[in-house]
């Protein structure tokens, strides 16, 4: 799943480069967790406003 | 009434898309300056401290440049060995080897050498890729390039090629003479020797595989 750490200078986006799911993680983060976050808060709203 | 659906509602999208734009942005910008800072090139104290840098400093002109297997990244890598004469020296000074190198950059535009060469990625696949063409055994000492230019070393070969490639058709895609320069021949030749040495990822894929280039086999 995680792989040694190979690039020529450490930096965060050689990490992210690292194999698949590194990168699979990392989007899911930052991207699908704050959208379900976003559903939620809107999905309230919405029952508020009924 | 029947409930409304999030997932046909405005805002949701809105939201979402401001975010991931707006997150994309950071990260695209944070990604240009940890670029710049990766590919910075390295200085002479750096060589003779053995530090590693994708670009190493003008001086590795000095060095014997040699490609090998790294197992763990999976390609070859060049690798700076120990001191090596370049046109009878090796104790070209930062200023000196800079100049060469800059010369021979400007050489490399002024002649047009992307019109048929690949440098680094740039360029034409109608003649051979000059990305690691300093490593080509062809050049080598028993190579066939320096056998046919009867010169003595690598970098002599190179520049004698370079002023008369009308000289020595290899094959049928034979290089025209561009004029090019005694001079400018050796700055070139330098140039492209500090390419060889960039830490390019393994890239031309294809040129590990050629016949002597890596570990000298």
């Amino acid at each position: 799943m995680f792989e040694p750490f190979t690039d020529v200078v450490p930096s965060f986006f050689g990490w992210l480069n690292q194999g698949p799911l590194t990168l699979t993680i990392f989007l899911h983060t930052v991207i699908i967790l704050p959208m379900i976050w976003i559903y939620f808060q809107e999905k309230k709203r919405l029952e508020n406003e009924e | 009434m029947a409930k409304k659906s999030v997932w046909s509602d405005n805002r949701f999208w809105q939201r979402s898309a401001t975010w991931v734009t707006g997150f994309a942005s950071i990260l695209l910008i944070w990604l240009t300056f940890d670029t710049s800072a990766q590919i910075a090139m390295g200085n002479d104290q750096d060589l003779k401290d053995g530090v590693t840098k994708r670009v190493p400093g003008p001086t590795v002109i000095n060095y014997k440049i040699t490609y090998e297997m790294d197992a763990k990244r999976g390609h070859e890598v060049p690798v700076i060995g120990e001191k090596e004469k370049f046109f009878g020296r090796d104790d070209y000074s930062e200023e000196e080897a800079g100049a060469l190198l800059h010369l021979g950059k400007l050489g490399s535009q002024a002649k047009n050498c992307m019109d048929c060469h690949t440098l680094l990625g740039n360029g034409a696949y109608y003649a051979p890729d000059l990305t690691k063409s300093w490593l080509d055994p062809a050049w080598g000492p028993d190579g066939a390039m320096q056998a046919l230019t009867g010169k003595n070393t690598k970098e002599e070969a190179i520049a004698e090629f370079l002023q008369h490639p009308d000289q020595y058709p290899t094959h049928a895609r034979m290089m025209p003479d561009l004029g090019i320069t005694a001079e400018e021949a050796k700055g070139l030749v330098a140039f492209l020797k500090h390419m060889s040495s960039i830490d390019t990822n393994g890239f031309p894929r294809n040129f590990g595989r050629m016949q002597g280039a890596v570990n000298g086999k």
